[in-house]
């Protein structure tokens, strides 16, 4: 009968064997189970190098705050390609940038964000903070005057980044209608605001100051025409061809009720509605009288209303646009209006103008993986997804910890062995 | 043609200042409304106004017509109202009554115009303005400059001051305030009617 001491001998000296034992095997032989391996989206990259040492056919998962850098998901997707389960969950900030340049003399972009509704984005670019904006209904919008190196939108720690824009290619502005002040001041805000005019003003039958014969209504070289009352009616057919092809239509105060405007005007024009204020009142747009676009057809849109008519309306014909806008008199805005009226009134039309003009710019051909990084994430290792049934997703363990334990049994033993006074 | 809203109406309007004698032609404003309805299809208001210069509403008439004898000195408010009234677009068309270069109303409106929107330069008689609507070599010769009231000369030019490419200030020292201060029923006697220059006048103020 062994003492319990020898018997404590032997059971390390037998632990030692089959450890050493399960080692050898485990080295000669591979293990059939598939393993999985997660990590936080912080130690992602740090842990890509070992990832991709692992047994092929391993699941990769990783939680993510926010997307990784692109090249981390380009190298996941490259651990996908070549083998690997890799998958990921989280709740990144699905954001999303877009710049478009202004069709506008004095350049300027216009910004577009998409994020979750109520996510605070700041817009910033390589020289400084541009704005910071509160999302709502999923998107946002911004026009900045320029904007230098790139773009960048910031929600949380997602951030996405864009290229800026190419600068828009101006082309002429028609303007048209009988002489009047509202025509010959129209003229001076978009020259003002640098926009080259081409102006046909009509004061006796067959008789015009400006341009003499009707303007070539052609898109290479007329970016939108402003229809200042029916002398529209002069352009024929020509003007609906115009915009069928992209051309932009500005039809104000009454030019709508020519007949060759009636198939293109977003609505049909109500009563004229009387200004509200009275003489030394200080004049601003809305103060001016309109004539309400009432009727608006089914595709049309209402961009603006003052009391319980609209204003301003647009719509889509064609590849052109067209607005109508019931103010035939924002002149007295300009020259009677309050300090800063005269350039409020140029910027303003010259934002209208934007809005329609055919102004083609420098078109990206691909779309930066960047500008929607979570977007771009999806695209290259699909969807949030869980680690797949099946795998072990224990960690694995140090092998050096089977080595310390085989010390501790022989160093047991060995100690054993000499208090007793053997060899 | 739609309904003529009556905002769009070009209204005549006569600028009173507080020093001189500004309404020393009264039958001119009838006399050029019934010209431009005459010859254009301008919309144009039956009577005109006559608006203080002092006064903000002058903003909302971008031609002016300012006339007299008598010396030109704007008070402040008015000299205020022309300098706002000439930066956001209006044009003021002055004309000396007395259709001489040495009178006081010359004098002394020129010295004001150029203190209050800068140098009166003489306008070369091919501008655009001799063009706008009628052709005339240059500024037509009045009757009242020979006469022997005034200074037996021909005025050759009219001055203007410039404003982005475009007259702010028109100038004459032809006395038109005198050639045109009749009846419109008086036309009908003359054989070339000598307002026509009016028309050019109102059309570039229109559309240039």
């Amino acid at each position: 009968m062994r003492s319990p001491r020898s018997q404590l001998e032997f059971a390390c000296r037998v632990g030692v064997f089959a450890l050493l034992g399960w080692l050898l095997g485990a080295s000669l032989i591979p293990s059939t189970g598939r393993r999985a391996e997660a990590v936080a989206g912080a130690a992602l990259e740090s842990r890509l190098a070992r990832w991709t040492r692992r047994p092929l056919g391993d699941a990769l998962h990783v939680n993510l705050d926010a997307t990784p850098s692109a090249w981390a998901v380009d190298w996941l997707a490259a651990l996908q390609h070549s083998g690997h389960s890799v998958t990921w969950t989280g709740n990144p900030a699905a954001l999303a940038i877009s710049a478009d340049a202004v069709a506008d003399p004095r350049g300027g972009a216009r910004i577009e964000i998409a994020a979750p509704t109520n996510a605070k984005v700041v817009v910033r670019d390589d020289a400084s903070v541009i704005d910071s904006l509160r999302i709502a209904n999923l998107g946002g919008s911004m026009i900045v005057p320029e904007v230098v190196g790139r773009l960048a939108a910031t929600a949380g720690g997602e951030v996405a980044g864009i290229s800026p824009p190419d600068s828009a290619r101006i082309r002429s502005i028609v303007v048209v209608g009988q002489a009047g002040w509202e025509g010959r001041f129209i003229v001076a805000a978009l020259e003002g605001r640098g926009w080259p005019v081409i102006a046909r003003f009509s004061v006796a039958p067959n008789v015009f100051v400006g341009q003499s014969t009707p303007p070539a209504l052609d898109t290479a070289r007329v970016a939108a025409v402003i229809a200042v009352d029916t002398s529209l009616q002069g352009l024929g057919a020509t003007i609906e061809r115009y915009v069928q092809s992209g051309g932009g239509l500005i039809l104000a105060g009454s030019s709508s009720l020519a007949s060759t405007a009636a198939s293109l005007a977003p609505g049909a024009l109500g009563a004229r509605f009387r200004p509200a204020v009275l003489p030394r009142d200080t004049i601003s747009l809305g103060s001016t009288g309109f004539y309400p676009v009432a009727s608006l057809k089914p595709d049309a849109i209402a961009l603006e209303r003052r009391g319980a008519g609209v204003t301003i309306a647009a719509r889509r014909v064609g590849a052109g646009r067209v607005m109508q806008i019931g103010y035939d008199d924002s002149w007295r805005w300009r020259m009677a209006g309050g300090p800063g009226s005269d350039a409020a009134h140029a910027a303003w039309w010259s934002r209208l103008v934007s809005s329609v003009a055919y102004a083609p710019s420098g078109r990206r051909s691909e779309v930066e993986a960047s500008s929607a990084p979570l977007a771009a994430m999806v695209a290259r290792i699909g969807p949030a997804r869980p680690i797949p049934t099946g795998a072990d997703a224990r960690p694995p363990v140090d092998r050096r910890i089977y080595m310390v334990l085989i010390m501790i049994l022989l160093l047991t033993e060995w100690a054993s062995r000499r208090l007793r006074g053997l060899r | 043609m739609g309904k003529r809203p009556v905002s769009a109406e070009f209204v005549f309007a006569t600028a009173q200042y507080e020093s001189g004698d500004w309404d020393s032609a009264p039958l001119l404003p009838a006399n050029i409304i019934d010209t431009i309805a005459r010859y254009t299809e301008i919309a144009v208001a039956p009577t005109g106004v006559i608006v203080p210069l002092s006064d903000d509403r002058m903003l909302r008439y971008p031609l002016l017509y300012l006339t007299g004898h008598l010396p030109v000195r704007f008070s402040d408010a008015e000299r205020r109202n022309v300098r706002l009234f000439v930066e956001r677009g209006g044009m003021l068309f002055v004309d000396d009554h007395n259709h001489d270069i040495d009178g006081t109303f010359h004098k002394t409106a020129t010295q004001e115009i150029t203190r209050t929107v800068g140098p009166l330069i003489e306008l070369p008689n091919d501008h655009q303005l001799y063009s706008a609507f009628f052709k005339f070599d240059g500024p037509p010769t009045t009757s009242h400059e020979l006469n022997g009231w005034g200074d037996n000369l021909v005025h050759k030019h009219l001055l203007a001051v410039m404003r982005g490419g475009r007259i702010a200030v028109l100038y004459s020292s032809k006395d038109y305030s005198s050639e045109w201060n009749y009846h419109p029923d008086s036309k009908r006697f003359m054989s070339i009617d000598n307002t026509r220059f009016a028309v050019n006048v109102v059309v570039y103020a229109l559309s240039a």
